[in-house]
């Protein structure tokens, strides 16, 4: 273990001439200080296909205590840039350049030689934590076994005292009993935070991230950024951080590096990235994202194209046959970074920067389409008709015990009472943890069957006289799905056509008629309808899930249920797709049900929400009343939780972290179910707790406050929001709030 | 543990009672001494046959459940598992038999296993070099050529030895010489004997452990959490054997538990090729003579060794694999 500390104090900023050599400005020498300099970096993979030009000169220093963020879509090299670091990268790939660890050069070093700097010097976090971890030995032994590799001298006392002190530094409550435990009896979350624990065993001067929160549910992906803040303030680690989430590493990062096709095509400090972005492809990407916090509704940025293949080096800029504003010179040689005017320190791979200020509007360089307006937006909700309605649906899965003989010794409550209803043109949308019971809820609407518990209307047929195949399939007419894996639900040995004709040959149209109607279905989701002769893998993800939405409007469904539509999807696809279904929404009249992990996708998309929580709705209403005024303190957790690609507000903003993992809905207790993780009950006096603990909130509307009747002038309309809690708007807890800093450095 | 392996163990006793007695009536309904009897010479007439049967228990007169009842009280009561046409008594039989059996193939099945599992690790560290090119085409080979004529080549070679050295060194059939005196002598004797059938089956054995192990182990050389073992600092072959290694081990102890019953109960050919007379062919033997109890009893034997291989796989996983242990 080192003895030495980068531990700078947190209000130190390096002084412009050290920022300049930060930002890579200086390319001669690696910066005097940098715990991790990087030089022309290069990876080339032999495959089938030929050469793969992977990784293509990447350069940065990282300062000791810094955060280095390094964003890119799928492809962009940004994970291959992180294992070349740490040199584990299969031995066929083709390295070159340079990368110094405290002055130390690791390229070139044989594996024996490497595992010095590995899990001691430089450490890293993987994505997968459900596959990071062996499955058969304990999770103290593969704690203790990194610190054994590099400390054969401690005692096994020593051993085991530094296992626990990790395991509480990384938040896992009794650590001394969970050494014991197995990685299978741990959730995703905590699986993270052992990987966090071990890589900080050594306390490494730099820790390398790689997506260390995409496999994670929002609340929990707070908690583990949360750990990995309090991993870098205990150990003075520099970190570099690999996302393609530009929320995620806004509040985290010092520096960005934005990369594409294999390179660096923008660097520069976090404001200038997010305030002044010079490069088309950075610009695009910051539109693409729709936000949370915002109510005001445009169309996103979409790119088009998909991102090159790296078989072939690019002649001219990579980006160029994605770019709206590409011309003649930029297909003449790829342009290097190079200094943005007015920014020292930020510089831009693009030829064009220098035009390209804070008051060029990204919408307008992208083109974004106007914001469809459907014919429903103008009449008024209760006077439209539903499509679908739920009225107090449960489903109930009993928990046996025994193998010939079975006990019932329990029940999950997957779905337990949900009612609510979509009326025509609108979006409703549920959101929640996953184990909520949201993909349950779909299913149970699926499988319209008249022994369901509870009733389920879609389109005014009722489940309880869906006795016969014939209402059954006039329920399928009414409504369609469109599934989160396009290349899971379309089968490969049908082209698209095929794909696209058999719900009309169900539904007994004629030869031409099935044609034309395909042909307009191809023009409708923005394909090419000379397209339709081919295979689904010909096809990019973006293109096969608007396949998949086209297979899902054939038969010209009311409502289209969606599952995840686009969280398979890289950024700058997703854009487009969400675009797609907002026009297809407003053009067709379509009502959608979605279901959506990534809650700024359902502020942009929806009009109502529904919060679930252990198979409950907690909240309910319209979407811009949930999300700007969240009343059930499990809503305000959540939304607490999302990242916002905004760094100012990232960095000042109190977020609420929740405690633990959503409880196994086996457990679920009497009263609130929420109350074992809620920050309001944990500040309540203990009279009032016992409310929570006995009763059940029921789902209510709030009665507007003799302020707000006065405000208004007039009767008000109750708004639409309904929620179950007791003690809305409650006082937080301390100890579940959390400012990363208080006073802002530098405004924009 | 002990709760559920005697869970297990009565649901297996239960089953071993089902498939023996499935068999008996089989063999009961099918079966008929007493049609070999009558073409002794000189023929015997019906009514001595039928005397010799019904003083060995064997009467054809009974009908089927009769003689499955009277069968069932035997072994029930005086575990007494009934004789042969010949006169035999199975339990006398059966045991010296099973006996030869064990030591024709215990042997075997260890070095077999160990082998196996040592040359799939070997090759799979060195996929694709000549090392893994070389052991693993030589395990598909020994997957495609018959157990019997690879039997016949070791016999074979064995023989080719024995003629170039101009000495007997190995013998090729039997279990030992008859009158040997006891102590170097028979041992030496006993290892001459041994060798040439232990060496062929566990020469054509190992493969499928081989490529069983190998591609196991394979689907596990890039998984994460090796990945992770290598950023802690190990080095990739330290990765591999402390983590890789076993649980790729899982679904090989497996399959172990599930093969030696598979070997013991099908061992005939060998057991025919080297003339050890073990349970193997005492079964196809028991079919041709027409011989009820000793196919019944074969059958019972197998089913036994079956379930507890198939224990000793529950067991095996869960030593190597803490997901599935019960709590």
């Amino acid at each position: 273990m080192s003895s030495e500390t980068y531990l700078e104090p947190a209000d130190s900023r390096p002084s412009p001439a050290d920022r300049l050599h930060i930002a890579g400005l200086d390319r001669s020498l690696p910066m005097d200080g940098a715990v991790l300099s990087v030089r022309d970096l290069n990876v080339r993979f032999n495959t089938e296909n030929g050469l793969v030009h992977a990784v293509r000169g990447v350069d940065f220093d990282l300062m000791p205590g810094k955060t280095l963020g390094i964003v890119g879509e799928s492809g962009s090299g940004k994970s291959v840039t992180s294992l070349a670091i740490m040199g584990l990268l299969p031995t066929t790939a083709d390295v070159s350049g340079s990368v110094m660890l405290k002055g130390k050069e690791l390229l070139g070093l044989n594996d024996k030689a490497m595992c010095a700097y590995r899990g001691n010097d430089i450490a890293m976090v993987f994505q997968d934590p459900l596959s990071s971890l062996t499955p058969v030995y304990t999770v103290g032994a593969q704690i203790t076994e990194a610190l054994t590799i590099h400390n054969p001298t401690m005692s096994k006392q020593a051993k085991e005292a530094r296992a626990v002190e990790l395991l509480s530094m990384v938040g896992i409550p009794s650590p001394k009993d969970r050494l014991r435990a197995f990685p299978h009896e741990f959730s995703g979350g905590m699986r993270q935070r052992v990987m966090i624990a071990i890589a900080i065993a050594n306390n490494p001067r730099v820790l390398v991230a790689d997506e260390p929160t995409t496999a994670l549910d929002v609340t929990i992906q707070a908690q583990v950024l949360e750990v990995l803040h309090t991993a870098q303030e205990e150990t003075g680690a520099a970190v570099v951080m690999i996302t393609h989430d530009l929320g995620v590493v806004a509040g985290m990062a010092d520096d960005i590096m934005v990369m594409y096709a294999g390179k660096p095509v923008e660097t520069g400090g976090v404001d200038d990235i997010y305030y002044n972005p010079r490069m088309p492809y950075t610009m695009g990407l910051l539109g693409a994202v729709p936000r949370v916090d915002v109510a005001e509704k445009a169309s996103l940025v979409p790119i088009e194209g998909i991102p090159p293949n790296l078989v072939r080096t690019p002649t001219g800029c990579s980006f160029a046959p994605r770019c709206p504003l590409v011309s003649e010179a930029c297909l003449n040689g790829e342009p290097a970074l190079a200094p943005v005017p007015g920014g020292a320190l930020h510089r831009a791979a693009c030829i064009k920067s220098a035009s390209l200020g804070a008051d060029v509007d990204v919408h307008e360089v992208f083109s974004a389409p106007p914001r469809p307006e459907s014919r429903f937006d103008l009449i008024p909700r209760e006077e439209r008709r539903a499509v679908l309605q739920l009225k107090d649906v449960r489903k109930h899965f009993p928990l046996t015990k025994g193998a010939l003989l079975k006990r019932r010794i329990g029940t999950v409550k997957a779905v337990d009472g949900l009612s609510f209803d979509i009326r025509e043109g609108e979006c409703f949308s549920i959101v929640g943890e996953s184990g909520s019971g949201k993909t349950t809820t779909l299913l149970e609407i699926m499988e319209f069957h008249s022994d369901q518990d509870g009733e389920v209307v879609i389109g005014g047929i009722s489940n309880k006289d869906a006795a016969d195949a014939k209402t059954k399939s006039a329920m399928r007419k009414e409504l369609q799905m469109v599934f989160q894996d396009p290349t899971g639900a379309l089968d490969p040995r049908f082209t698209v056509y095929e794909v696209l004709a058999e719900p009309l040959q169900n539904a007994g149209l004629a030869k031409p008629a099935i044609r034309k109607r395909i042909m307009e279905l191809m023009e409708l989701v923005g394909l090419q309808p000379d397209h339709v002769n081919r295979f689904p893998n010909q096809f990019s993800g973006g293109q096969r899930q608007r396949v998949g939405i086209a297979r899902a409007l054939a038969v010209n469904p009311r409502l289209v249920v969606l599952d995840e539509p686009v969280s398979a999807l890289d950024v700058s696809v997703q854009a487009g797709v969400i675009n797609l279904l907002d026009k297809l929404r407003a053009e067709l009249g379509l009502s959608y049900l979605l279901v959506a992990h990534d809650l700024s996708v359902v502020r942009h998309i929806s009009n109502r929400v529904a919060v679930m929580y252990l198979g409950k709705i907690v909240e309910i209403g319209e979407v811009d009343r949930v999300f700007d005024n969240p009343r059930h303190p499990y809503t305000r957790a959540l939304l607490s939780a999302i990242p916002v690609p905004d760094p100012h507000l990232e960095r000042t903003r109190e977020r609420i972290i929740l405690q633990g993992d959503l409880p196994s809905p086996l457990e679920a207790p009497k009263g609130c179910n929420f109350a074992t993780r809620c920050p309001v009950f944990a500040a309540l006096p203990a009279a009032k707790k016992e409310q929570c603990l006995t009763l059940e909130p029921p789902l209510e509307y709030d009665p507007p406050s003799a302020a707000a009747q006065a405000l208004e002038a007039g009767p008000v309309p109750a708004p639409d929001q309904q929620f179950a809690c007791f003690f809305p708007d409650g006082e937080l807890d301390e100890d579940m709030l959390v400012v990363h800093e208080t006073a802002d450095h530098d405004a924009p | 543990m002990l709760k559920y392996l005697a869970k297990r163990g009565i649901t297996y006793v239960f089953m071993i009672f089902l498939t023996t007695s499935a068999g008996y009536f089989l063999a009961v309904t099918s079966l008929k001494p007493a049609l070999l009897e009558q073409e002794r010479i000189p023929r015997p007439t019906p009514e001595q046959v039928a005397n010799s049967m019904r003083l060995k228990g064997l009467d054809p007169g009974l009908s089927p459940w009769e003689r499955y009842v009277d069968w069932l009280t035997g072994i029930v009561t005086r575990w007494d598992w009934g004789r042969s046409p010949n006169g035999a008594y199975i339990n006398a039989e059966f045991g010296d038999r099973v006996w030869i059996s064990t030591r024709l193939f215990l042997g075997a099945i260890i070095l077999t296993l160990v082998i196996g599992v040592a040359l799939g690790v070997y090759s799979a560290a060195r996929q694709y070099k000549y090392q893994d090119r070389i052991i693993t085409s030589y395990s598909y080979l020994a997957y495609i050529v018959p157990a019997p004529i690879a039997y016949f080549l070791v016999q074979l070679g064995a023989i080719n030895v024995n003629e170039t050295v101009g000495e007997r060194i190995f013998f090729v059939t039997g279990i030992s010489t008859p009158g040997m005196e006891p102590g170097w002598p028979q041992f030496v004797d006993m290892l001459a004997h041994y060798a040439v059938p232990t060496i062929a089956i566990t020469l054509v054995g190992w493969g499928s452990y081989q490529i069983a192990q190998r591609q196991y182990l394979l689907d596990n050389v890039n998984a994460d959490f090796v990945r992770t073992a290598r950023a802690k600092g190990l080095t990739r072959n330290q990765a591999i054997t402390r983590h890789a290694l076993r649980v790729s081990f899982i679904p090989v102890a497996q399959s172990i538990a599930f093969t030696i019953p598979a070997i013991f109960a099908g061992g005939f050919f060998a057991e025919k090729i080297f003339a050890w007379p073990g349970v193997g062919s005492w079964s196809i033997d028991a079919i041709s003579l027409q011989d009820v109890n000793a196919a019944t009893a074969t059958l019972a034997y197998g089913s036994v060794i079956f379930a507890l291989g198939a224990i000793l796989a529950d067991f095996a996983t869960t030593l190597v694999d803490p997901r599935v242990r019960v709590q």
